[in-house]
């Protein structure tokens, strides 16, 4: 190894980090210029009801909704299912299986969201409409579920590294002392690995959030919180799916658009917050160990 | 060997993008207009080799701002160019060309037609899409809540239809369940559902999704066939337009001229639409 190919491959990492790093800041910034005149014009009356670009009202507050009801309901459906499947695959399953299992899984996220949003629609709507006797079957509730079967696969495979990583001599010690098998998984294993299972779930929230095309096809679009607001088998709207059907409607420059970068940069905020907090709570945890 | 790939990998991205773009013409917009114009595109392109023509949808709406920020050449659109839009795009002097007319026409779920409801007033509509009628029994039909289905806020289809049902096109409708975009997401959800209305185009109606007559104040109704829009009877009708900035030339005014042809105008009538020179 000469010395001039260390500093190159120095040097590649150190811009590589710089340019991850410039991409974040340069959409934060961007967001934040388009999103300026809404912040200014529009003021605390973002925090509205009402939606209608013609009557110049952007209340986002049924987005904002919409986006945190969905969440939850896919996060509620498949973070106990992907934990439970990451313990079976690490854990229980023979090891010469275990890859073909996981490699179906990981399959699962190499579907396109399209492809998914058309499933949705072909099947899941449908079903939903006629399990609770609804109108349409495009609601919350179904880009929920729809969500949840397309974060598992994240989920799964993350969690499954984080358990499968913890060396071998950890599960070898508790069995000498004389643990059941459930107890090596409870005891020893689930509070080693339990930090980048969390991580795990962080990232699959990050893409819960994000999705559009999907849940766009299937959450109804329509700009309402549901009355009484528990009632998810109505539809409503995501900031995402917002954003997917107004933004190529809207003049560049003008306040709409405006308005619509603003719910993208509370968007990028809330995703931001909730890893930082997350980050924050864990390392505290660790410390304290 | 690798550098001979890296470099000739590169060299083709560079050839690549510098293939003539003045013989490429963009469209896009409306979804109404979209069956004529993609089908007409595939026929000029069998007659012209070596013409490329790209065919997006978006709504009417896509169709003005992606013209008026000339990022296509031709934009499709299925209503006015409201003086908001004029406006906002000053350095774009939008010229329109009509190719054809249509109608809106209120759809109900086939379940609703054939259990009788086979026309509506436009007051009844407008209550409708108001919320003030919410179940299909007020109008004499089953007990079944009405699943109303609005459209996106800058399609063509909903402006027009607001503007004569409702008085303004960019009204509100309060009583709307779902908010969907082009034509073919409306038409899934109408045949999907057993309790639907909504607005379609004129050339998207078949078997499943049922077009309802507009029952006039003196009683008579008007079915939305071709006749009843040629002779403008039909209470919602508009033109079918493409936009271009400024006046067209090379690629692009022999496509427009194309549509108008006897040829163009055959594709707009298979469509359901009416031609332009009756």
């Amino acid at each position: 190894m000469w010395a001039s190919q260390n500093k190159l491959g120095k040097g590649y990492v150190i811009t590589s980090t710089y340019v991850s790093i410039a991409i974040t800041l340069l959409i934060f910034s961007i967001l934040f210029c388009y999103s300026f005149q809404a912040f200014t014009e529009i003021g605390w009356r973002l925090f509205t009801h009402n939606w209608n670009p013609a009557t110049e009202e952007y209340g986002i507050l049924p987005m904002l909704y919409g986006t945190l009801s969905v969440t939850c309901i896919a996060l509620l459906i498949a973070v106990p299912i992907g934990v439970l499947t990451a313990i079976f695959t690490s854990e229980i399953v023979p090891k010469q299986y275990r890859l073909y299992i996981k490699s179906a899984i990981e399959l699962l996220a190499g579907i396109p969201s399209i492809v998914y949003g058309l499933i949705g629609i072909a099947f899941f709507s449908t079903w939903i409409s006629s399990w609770f006797d609804l109108a349409s079957g495009r609601t919350l509730l179904t880009a929920g579920i729809l969500l949840a079967i397309m974060i598992l696969p994240t989920i799964i495979t993350l969690s499954d590294d984080a358990l499968f990583n913890i060396p071998k001599k950890y599960r070898e010690a508790s069995k000498g002392l004389g643990f059941y098998s459930y107890e090596v998984i409870q005891k020893t294993i689930w509070p080693i690995a339990k930090k980048n299972i969390a991580g795990a779930i962080l990232l699959a929230l990050g893409r819960a959030l994000g999705e559009t095309m999907a849940v766009m096809l299937l959450v109804g679009s329509i700009d309402k919180i549901p009355d009484p607001f528990y009632k998810v088998i109505s539809p409503g709207q995501t900031i995402t799916s917002k954003l997917g059907r107004e933004v190529g409607e809207s003049a560049f420059g003008s306040l709409h658009f405006s308005a619509l970068n603003a719910i993208g940069f509370i968007l990028l905020l809330l995703v931001i917050t909730l890893t930082v907090f997350t980050q924050i709570y864990f390392r505290k945890k660790q410390e304290a160990l | 060997m690798r550098k001979i790939i890296i470099l000739s990998t590169l060299v083709l991205t560079v050839l690549a993008c510098t293939e003539q773009k003045n013989d490429i013409v963009s469209v896009s917009g409306s979804t109404t207009v979209l069956p004529v114009v993609s089908t007409a595109a595939d026929m000029f392109m069998k007659q012209n080799p070596g013409s490329k023509i790209i065919v997006n949808a978006g709504g009417s709406g896509v169709g003005v701002n992606q013209v008026g920020s000339q990022r296509v050449e031709i934009g499709m659109i299925s209503r006015d160019i409201t003086e908001k839009e004029i406006s906002q795009y000053p350095n774009t002097s939008f010229k329109t060309h009509s190719i054809g007319r249509d109608a809106v026409v209120p759809v109900v779920s086939s379940e609703i037609y054939n259990a009788g409801i086979t026309a509506l007033t436009l007051d009844q509509l407008a209550k409708i899409y108001r919320g003030e009628i919410s179940n299909w029994k007020e109008l004499n039909g089953p007990d079944k809540e009405i699943l109303v289905i609005d459209k996106e806020a800058a399609r063509g289809t909903r402006h027009v239809f607001m503007e004569i049902v409702l008085g303004d096109k960019e009204a509100q409708a309060s009583g709307a369940d779902l908010v969907l975009g082009a034509n073919n997401e409306e038409q899934t959800a109408l045949v999907q559902s057993d309790a639907a209305l909504g607005i379609l185009s004129n050339g998207w109606l078949n078997d499943d999704v049922k077009g309802l007559s507009i029952k006039m104040p003196d009683g008579t109704l008007i079915e939305p066939s071709l006749e009843n829009i040629v002779n403008n009877n039909f209470p919602i009708t508009r033109d079918l337009v493409l936009i271009t900035n400024g006046t067209p030339t090379g690629k692009t005014k022999e496509f427009i001229d194309f549509i108008l042809s006897a040829k163009g105008q055959e594709i707009v009538v298979k469509n359901g639409y009416v031609g332009i020179s009756k």
